[in-house]
């Protein structure tokens, strides 16, 4: 079941193409990542699924059925360019955003408290946001995100302006309400994170999605072609013609290989020919990509 | 629309400007500023008046001494006439006189008076007339009285007159009620001053409210919950009960205030210095012709003029013109917000909002002076002005028709412009990084 279905969006603004024809599955109790580079079309199509703008092509299906203007309650959106009240104080203003996602005052009221307890900034209460460092107001922001109890969380760069240590505490309030049922579609460039987090990605690139699955699916997809090789002794001539030398570089007391086979070759002829030469092999194994190579190779190409 | 979020809205919009200091300020600023206004003319001329000064008078002419006679203003003391002018101006420091008049005569004509003063300190301008009105007067009976013929004072008394004008406005039934025209200038003017000033004011605040939430950003969190449209209307109608508030307060204040200081002064007095006030405030009247003219009268007349404005109406008026004014500027200016992130870069936006509001101010000008004239009609039906020109207009009596036209006039222009401005605003405020010209904004217009 998808929590969120996107069919063939489009959306233009004047002459500029931001979607093109951009089709997304999310599935429900998922953390979804939306990856692609700076002006790809990412927020454009995370605001066409907050209703924020309408897309001129396509359909959004949430829950399996279109969404309506009532679904965005039950969506939590932080924006990547956050932004609270500066004049105003904490308490007020996450108790207007709570109130805003239709919850009763005393039920803001309540779940705010027992969130603010539990990062530890109760204290903050009464502060004015502008008293806050960057860091600080952004915890405020995730609460307001997440108070309303969404079934779908929408981060935009979720960890931009946090330190290590509460990158860490949202890591972990991420993974805590992915566990509580809470779906996750979060948009960012931290490919560590992606490989951490995220079940599914989708990547755009110049507004169209070019690949899109689950993450182990796309790192094996992607790092089927190579095998890693760790080796001392000869040189590795005798595996031309069979596999094809992506790089070969000392390291240590050994050597290093990233090896693509010839098609047609296999793993058993290669490791033949390596040992019929007396090449003393130390490891030998088929690499996943990196996300982070993944996304650079399909942006590059 | 959602009736729970538009709520929400309009009552953070509301609350957050109450409760600002800024807020609380102008509210008990402006009644202490308006009673002042009222009462401070008969404040001023209970306690401005001068200390009267010495006068020493050098007569050479020997006709004026029976006209100087001492004043609140001045003591006059003659001296006998043949000393020295140059001594006596070297004398003058140490004299304990303020000044010294010198009378000479002066030309041919026996009764023909040079005078000159000096003082220490310039003269003020009171006394200054005080002297000369009496100096004219001192040669004036002197020349009739050397006509040498019999009864001519008496003649001339009798063809001086103090007529003034009183004027009355007449219903169809022929009633006649008693209408002071500078009462009317007055109400009028503050009418159409109230109303510019508020529209301005309270346009301008919906507008910068707009620019704190693009600015900080979190307006886009903000219309992920509501609709664009749900969250400007919202800030518009917030405001504009902000505006009510104010302005409840301001009357209930300013009410109080002076009918405090009423009591405190004297009702008589109060009463009659609040009258002058008004008067001097119109410019219609200077401070010497009100004792010229019979006070019970005069003071009735106002009564009665005051009485007889169509009050019902003007309250009704201003409270709708009012209310549909802000809302057509409010929307207009929101829209502008929505199209830069600093207040600095609103200014060439603005002027084409700011220029028919100045417009319909310098109109309500020419509405106190010539209420009939085809500019002040056409200012009070064209709905960028109307509300401030017709607003000026009201005191003089402006046919039904009039009015229900240029309200309802005001109320499509308003409909088109809010849902222009929504147009606008929906695209504007997600557009970061730039500033909007004009032509985005008719690009933002136009989009789907």
């Amino acid at each position: 079941m998808n929590m969120i279905s996107c069919q063939h969006i489009s959306k233009h603004f004047g002459e500029k193409v931001a979607l093109d024809d951009v089709s997304v599955e999310i599935p429900a109790g998922k953390i979804f990542g939306l990856l692609g580079p700076n002006g790809a079309g990412k927020t454009t199509l995370i605001r066409i699924i907050n209703r924020i703008l309408v897309q001129n092509e396509g359909v959004v299906l949430f829950d399996g059925r279109p969404i309506t203007r009532e679904d965005v309650a039950r969506i939590g959106y932080l924006p990547e360019e956050r932004g609270l009240y500066r004049k105003m104080q904490v308490g007020d203003q996450a108790m207007y955003l709570a109130r805003l996602k239709g919850m009763s005052a005393s039920d803001a009221s309540a779940e705010l408290k027992r969130w603010f307890e539990k990062f530890g900034i109760s204290s903050w209460w009464n502060k004015k946001v502008e008293e806050l460092s960057k860091g600080m107001a952004q915890k405020v922001q995730f609460i307001t995100t997440v108070v309303h109890r969404p079934s779908l969380l929408i981060l935009d760069e979720p960890f931009s302006g946090f330190d290590p240590v509460n990158a860490q505490l949202i890591r972990d309030e991420i993974l805590e309400l992915g566990r509580q049922g809470a779906t996750v579609m979060l948009s960012t460039h931290n490919m560590e994170s992606v490989e951490e987090l995220c079940d599914n990605i989708a990547l755009i690139h110049k507004s169209r999605v070019v690949i899109a699955g689950s993450v182990g699916q796309i790192r094996r997809d992607y790092g089927r072609h190579y095998r890693s090789l760790e080796y001392t002794g000869k040189d590795l001539s005798a595996a031309a013609g069979v596999f094809e030398i992506i790089s070969d570089e000392a390291k240590d007391n050994r050597r290093c290989a990233l090896l693509n086979p010839v098609s047609g070759a296999d793993n058993a002829a290669l490791l033949d020919a390596l040992l019929s030469q007396g090449v003393n092999i130390l490891s030998f194994s088929e690499t996943t990509a990196r996300m982070n190579d993944i996304f650079i190779s399909l942006v590059q190409s | 629309m959602n009736l729970h979020t538009i709520g929400v809205i309009i009552s953070r919009e509301y609350l957050n400007k109450v409760k600002k200091k800024s807020f609380l300020i102008i509210t008990f600023l402006v009644p202490v500023l308006f009673a002042a206004l009222t009462i401070l003319p008969t404040l001023i001329m209970l306690f401005a008046k001068e200390e009267g000064k010495n006068i020493l008078i050098l007569d050479r002419s020997a006709l004026v001494r029976a006209y100087m006679t001492d004043s609140d203003l001045a003591r006059y003391t003659f001296c006998n006439g043949t000393e020295e002018a140059d001594s006596l101006k070297a004398a003058l420091p140490a004299s304990g006189q303020d000044v010294l008049l010198v009378v000479t005569p002066a030309g041919d004509s026996l009764f023909d008076l040079k005078a000159e003063s000096y003082s220490l300190k310039p003269l003020g301008e009171d006394l200054k007339k005080e002297l000369q009105d009496r100096l004219r007067l001192a040669v004036k009976e002197k020349r009739i009285a050397d006509y040498n013929i019999e009864g001519l004072p008496e003649i001339i008394e009798n063809v001086d007159s103090d007529l003034s004008l009183r004027s009355f406005t007449l219903d169809r039934q022929g009633n006649e009620t008693v209408s002071e025209s500078g009462v009317f200038m007055t109400v009028s003017m503050l009418l159409g001053m109230m109303i510019f000033l508020f529209i301005t004011l309270f346009s301008g605040g919906v507008m910068s409210s707009v620019i704190e939430e693009k600015s900080s950003r979190v307006v886009e969190v903000l219309i992920s919950s509501v609709r664009a449209t749900e969250l400007m209307f919202g800030k518009i109608i917030g405001v504009a009960l902000v505006a009510l508030t104010q302005f409840f307060l301001w009357i209930l204040l300013t009410g109080g205030l002076i009918g405090l200081a009423g009591g405190l002064l004297g009702k008589e007095f109060f009463a009659q210095g609040d009258m002058q006030a008004m008067l001097e405030m119109s410019g219609g009247s200077q401070t010497g012709i009100l004792p010229a003219m019979p006070e019970n009268s005069f003071a009735g007349d106002l009564m009665a003029t005051l009485t007889s404005m169509p009050w019902g109406e003007i309250i009704l008026c201003f409270f709708l013109f009012f209310l549909f004014g802000y809302l057509l500027y409010a929307s207009l200016f929101a829209a502008i917000g929505s199209a830069v992130e600093n207040e600095a870069d609103t200014q060439q936006l603005q002027i084409p909002l700011t220029i028919p509001l100045m417009l319909g101010f310098f109109i309500t000008v020419a509405a106190f002076k010539a209420p009939d004239s085809p500019i002040v009609w056409w200012g009070s039906m064209i709905p960028f002005t109307s509300p401030i020109v017709m607003l000026a207009r009201l005191p003089f009596g402006v046919p039904v028709w009039e009015i229900v036209l240029s309200i309802v006039l005001l109320i499509l222009t308003f409909l088109a412009c809010a849902w222009a401005s929504a147009k606008i605003y929906k695209v504007g405020i997600l557009m970061f990084g730039k500033k909007g010209s004009f032509k985005d904004l008719w690009k933002w217009l136009q989009m789907k």
